[in-house]
């Protein structure tokens, strides 16, 4: 290595050590404001808790449902996910597999699209008035469906591109041995596309567990808010809470940051294909 | 070892056999076990006549109401009472939602009073003199006016003119603006203004300020700007629609606030409650107009340096003491389960031996002029007469669906209004003028605009 | 009998080719009907609101174009209009410049490569809600570090949000930090994609790194730029809930994009129809982005094979 280089490489270290510390000193001032007593976190910028308390925790567990919202936000997106991978792996499959007529593909596809583009204002009154009308409106279910739905587009989307890079001999071979269509997709055509599946989940998971305008319309209570909802809820109008505050906003990106740390590879992966094919 | 190679053999027979409709099927039950398993059902099973649902905003003032008063009502009746409160604009689009649909979510709305309006006009509350509740005559009636439709008094649509007006939500808690002041600073209660302003010029930024308003745009900066218009002798709106706000008693009203930025913290654009409340409770502020939930903090060490030092009166005067009146008030759902034991509720929480109950333990903003000028109460919470005095002499909102717009357009332009003010130090009448008029104008067009005004 | 049977024989054949031809619609209809369940008919009777006339929050019926009317004759709604233009055009093109940036040094042989990434990306997995939380708490005059910050390098508090340039420059920076990141990832795929002979040879002929960028891999780099760049776009279009957090549009009406206008409109004003026809007006506008969007990923996949 010249020493040219060594010193472009080191410039290259420093940047990217400088945009680090910009992306995670916001999380590292909010963890820090979170663990703070009330007095201190009005007494100047301390970047380290003087005295260290879980209070502000422990008050959004008992006085402020957290536990609630926790466990809604996981059971919503975990079947939402699940439901919306079915369908839209299924879909994603016959896009990918077959000619369609009458310009099916098209307007599936294109429909697809404008799900993702449709403001979630738009959404939250007429949903709002189909759920009442079944009588789903703050339950989970009526999330998971309205989520199921609104993945179902993105996973089409992502799904198909996957499946489109699987060769069809495969498949084929199985089918000539026997195997019909579906159990040709399920034990053949799945296990090779569950890299492109997980990439897929993950967006997935993201997204429904990130939504904030449909869960706050279409629910009204701890029985059935999400964790955005509940964050919101502590940004009251009478009075803000700081401390409860930092901690809601430590416990609605903890579980997200896990996941982005356990699924590494995956993650990026997930990402970047969710946005370029 | 044969074992397992036998149960491979078997389960791979097994799955070749399922074919399409045993995977149809599969997933028919499948969701039909996770649906019967209850993780989706909601939790809360209501017995028609058993129980009571209310819903409400989040405030301070509310804690007795639900940790002590629902409760009670349970130990009292043996009509179980759920609660359940999120923050004001969620809990706003919540139970509108679910009064325009009937959901029938909740039996009792805790609503602000200037959703009344718009609550009875749209059908979302049900008239509680159909519903046959008696009102308690010891309730104060500033505040008990608050829940009529249309308004007894003042500018009235056109649509409900000659409408004889109903009662469609009962008053609760009687919030109002109260001035708090700082006892070190004013050996005795500032009357007007200019004995606030007179205080405020001894005072340095940053260790202590002379008044400390909310700017924020909308209905924060509205609650600093109304008990000054009022006091002046302005109005929001004059009983024929017209804006009552920009001619010079709501100029000399913004320009007196606008006096006060020199002995004001910088960042006020973007104060709301919770930021001037702390500058008050640090002891960093010798005055400031704030709703009756404040009185319950002063004297808590938790959360003041000020213990015993802060005190409370009406709103100041110049032409007049005019005080926003907020009053927290109930209303019983369109959609309402248990309409009946709602009234019960109602009209328990609201007689006089409750609400003196909860002046006497808790120093309550309660409704009734018994409790508020009892003695016992009075001597253990001495913000009481400040209450009893500032309801008597509140001013109401525009009695109209119509009082967001108003609202949001009045305060966008007073935000703008501070924030130029604050940039130039000086020209504040001129500045005050050109915003007021700008927003009157707006107000005027909306108001021709959606009809039933002019 | 012969012929019977052969008549039974064509009958399941044609029977198990139906069959197999229906399989695929078969399988689609769950998706489509989903998919139209959640958007066509909210699209729908959101055209139809935009047509009706609200009044106290009730529906008064049919009112024609009246709605339009109102709302194209309103300035706030083109001050909003004009505000969210803006704020897409500065976050989307500083988005871009900073991802692509990070990008080109990240697209090398790096150590902690992985983590590196993964802690580059975090800002834009976690959900806006909290995003506009963590903000607030750096942003806010009495607790945030950013105005403490500011003082120490003697310039003076900025008070972010109280002021309208600094409050929507201010959500400008929250954008930025959200969803460069989003650019970032999309521009490293397209580069680690990218076919490396040419900038290779270019290499070897003696062309510089500033040469071989704006000769080889920026040309190269185009369609997935383009593509970045509409996907941001129709989501920025959108941005609601940092700006419901942190200013609900204030001060005065600095940071009132379309979006956070057109919720006042219909849960805080009460006229759901007014909303929706300002909604219907922006989704067209959306729909040709996508359209556009679709035709430039079709090119992009082409270029790409």
């Amino acid at each position: 290595m010249t020493l040219r280089e060594r010193i472009g490489l080191t410039f290259v270290y420093l940047a990217l050590g400088v945009a680090i510390l910009l992306a995670l000193f916001p999380f590292w001032w909010m963890v820090d404001t979170s663990l703070k007593r009330p007095v201190d976190i009005f007494s100047g910028v301390a970047l380290w808790p003087q005295q260290l308390t879980l209070d502000s925790y422990y008050r959004l567990i008992n006085d402020y449902h957290f536990g609630s919202f926790l466990l809604n936000s996981v059971i919503i997106v975990a079947s939402a996910v699940a439901v919306s991978l079915v369908l839209g792996t299924l879909a994603a499959y016959a896009l990918a597999r077959f000619r369609m007529r009458f310009g099916v593909r098209q307007m599936a596809l294109y429909l697809v699209l404008l799900v993702r583009m449709l403001p979630g204002i738009m959404l939250c009154i007429p949903l709002y008035i189909v759920l009442a009308k079944w009588g789903l409106l703050n339950t989970r279910l009526g999330l998971i469906l309205i989520y199921a739905g609104l993945n179902t587009s993105f996973v089409v989307w992502m799904m198909q591109s996957f499946l489109e890079e699987i060769p069809r001999d495969i498949e084929e071979a199985a089918m000539v041995d026997g195997d019909s269509r579906l159990t040709a997709l399920r034990r053949i055509v799945i296990p090779l596309a569950a890299p492109g599946l997980v990439a897929t989940a993950i967006f997935s998971v993201i997204t429904t567990y990130n939504d904030f305008i449909i869960a706050l319309t279409l629910t009204s209570t701890p029985d059935a808010q999400t964790i955005p909802v509940g964050v919101s809820t502590l940004i009251g109008k009478i009075e803000i809470q700081w401390g409860p505050m930092a901690a809601a906003g430590v416990v609605g990106a903890l579980p997200i940051v896990i996941f982005a740390l356990v699924v590494q590879r995956n993650f990026v992966r997930g990402l970047t294909l969710g946005a370029v094919k | 070892m044969s074992d397992k190679t036998k149960n491979t053999g078997k389960s791979k027979l097994l799955k070749r056999r399922m074919r399409r409709r045993d995977f149809i099927k599969g997933g028919i039950a499948g969701s039909a076990l996770l649906a019967g398993s209850g993780i989706f059902a909601p939790r809360i099973v209501r017995a028609d006549t058993a129980s009571i649902t209310i819903g409400s905003f989040q405030d301070n003032a509310m804690v007795p109401f639900h940790e002590y008063f629902c409760k009670q009502f349970t130990v009292e009746t043996g009509i179980a009472v759920n609660y359940n409160e999120t923050n004001y604009d969620t809990w706003y689009q919540n139970c509108k939602n679910d009064g325009l649909n009937k959901t029938g979510a909740y039996d009792i709305y805790v609503m602000d009073d200037n959703w009344v309006p718009e609550f009875a006009a749209g059908k979302i509350v049900q008239s509680l003199d159909k519903l046959g509740l008696k009102v308690n005559p010891d309730i104060l009636p500033a505040g008990l006016e608050m829940g009529l439709w249309p308004p007894k008094s003042g500018a009235r649509m056109k649509d409900f003119a000659n409408a004889t007006p109903e009662l469609y939500s009962l008053v609760i808690i009687d919030d109002v603006e109260i001035l708090y002041y700082n006892k070190d600073f004013f050996p005795t209660a500032p009357v007007t203004w200019d004995d606030i302003y007179n205080v405020a010029k001894t005072t340095k930024a940053p260790d202590m300020y002379g008044w400390s308003p909310r700017g924020v745009k909308g209905n924060p900066i509205m609650m600093t700007y109304l008990p000054l218009l009022n006091s002046y002798g302005g109005n929001f709106v004059n009983p024929d629609w017209t804006p009552g706000f920009a001619g010079p008693e709501g100029v000399g009203a913004l320009s007196r606030l606008f006096s006060f930025i020199p002995y004001m913290p910088d960042g006020v654009a973007e104060y709301d409650t919770d930021q001037e409340v702390q500058l008050m409770l640090e002891g960093k502020c010798t005055a400031l107009t704030e709703y009756t939930g404040l009185a319950q903090r002063v004297d808590d060490p938790s959360s003041s340096k000020v213990v015993g030092k802060i005190y409370m009166a009406a709103t100041p005067k110049q032409v007049k003491s005019g005080p926003a009146i907020g009053t927290f008030i109930a209303g019983i759902a369109s959609g309402a389960k248990n309409p009946q034991g709602a009234v019960q509720f109602l009209e328990w929480f609201t007689s006089s031996a409750t609400q003196l109950e909860f002046a006497r333990k808790y120093g309550g903003a309660a409704v009734t002029g018994t409790a508020l000028n009892d003695p016992e109460a009075v001597q253990k919470h001495r913000w009481l007469p400040a209450i009893a005095d500032a309801v008597n002499n509140s001013v109401e909102k525009p009695r109209t669906p119509d009082e967001p717009k108003m609202e949001d357009i009045l305060g966008t332009a007073l935000n703008e209004a501070l924030v130029e003010a604050i940039a130039q130090k000086s020209n504040y009448d001129a500045i005050a003028q050109k915003h007021l008029s700008d927003a009157a104008d707006q107000i005027t067009a909306y108001l021709k605009q959606q009809g039933g005004y002019f | 009998m012969t012929i019977t049977t052969n008549i039974v024989v064509e009958r399941e054949d044609r029977v198990q080719r139906l069959r197999a031809a229906s399989v695929p619609y078969l399988l689609l209809i769950p998706a489509v009907v989903a998919l139209a369940a959640i958007s066509l008919y909210p699209t729908i009777d959101g055209i139809r609101a935009s047509l009706h006339k609200f009044r106290y929050g009730l529906d008064m019926g049919f009112a024609g174009g009246d709605n339009y009317t109102a709302v194209y004759s309103d300035p706030v709604f083109w001050q909003a209009i004009a505000t969210t233009a803006w704020f897409v055009a500065l976050v989307v093109s500083i988005e871009t410049l900073l991802g692509l940036l990070l990008a080109l040094l990240v697209a090398r042989e790096l150590r902690f490569a992985g983590l590196i990434r993964v802690a580059l990306i975090l800002p834009m997995t976690i959900a806006p809600v909290v995003v506009g939380v963590i903000w607030r708490l750096l942003y806010a005059s009495d607790i945030g570090v950013v105005d403490p910050l500011f003082q120490a390098l003697g310039l003076g508090a900025p008070h972010v949000l109280a002021h309208p340039l600094s409050a929507f420059l201010g959500l400008v920076a929250v954008d930025v930090w959200e969803w460069t990141p989003l650019l970032f990832l999309i521009i490293l795929a397209g580069l680690q994609s990218m076919p490396q002979d040419p900038i290779e040879a270019a290499r070897v002929d003696g062309a510089s790194g500033l040469q071989t960028f704006f000769h080889h891999t920026l040309p190269l780099l185009r369609p997935v730029l383009l593509v970045a760049v509409v996907l941001r776009t129709i989501d920025a279009v959108g941005t609601f809930d940092q700006i419901f957090v942190l200013t609900k549009g204030g001060p005065g009406t600095s940071t009132q994009l379309i979006s956070i206008y057109a919720y006042n409109t219909a849960f805080l004003f009460n006229q759901y129809g007014r909303a929706m026809a300002m909604l219907i007006g922006v989704l067209a506008v959306l729909i040709f982005l996508m359209l556009a969007a679709v035709r430039l990923m079709r090119r992009t996949s082409e270029a790409i094979e």
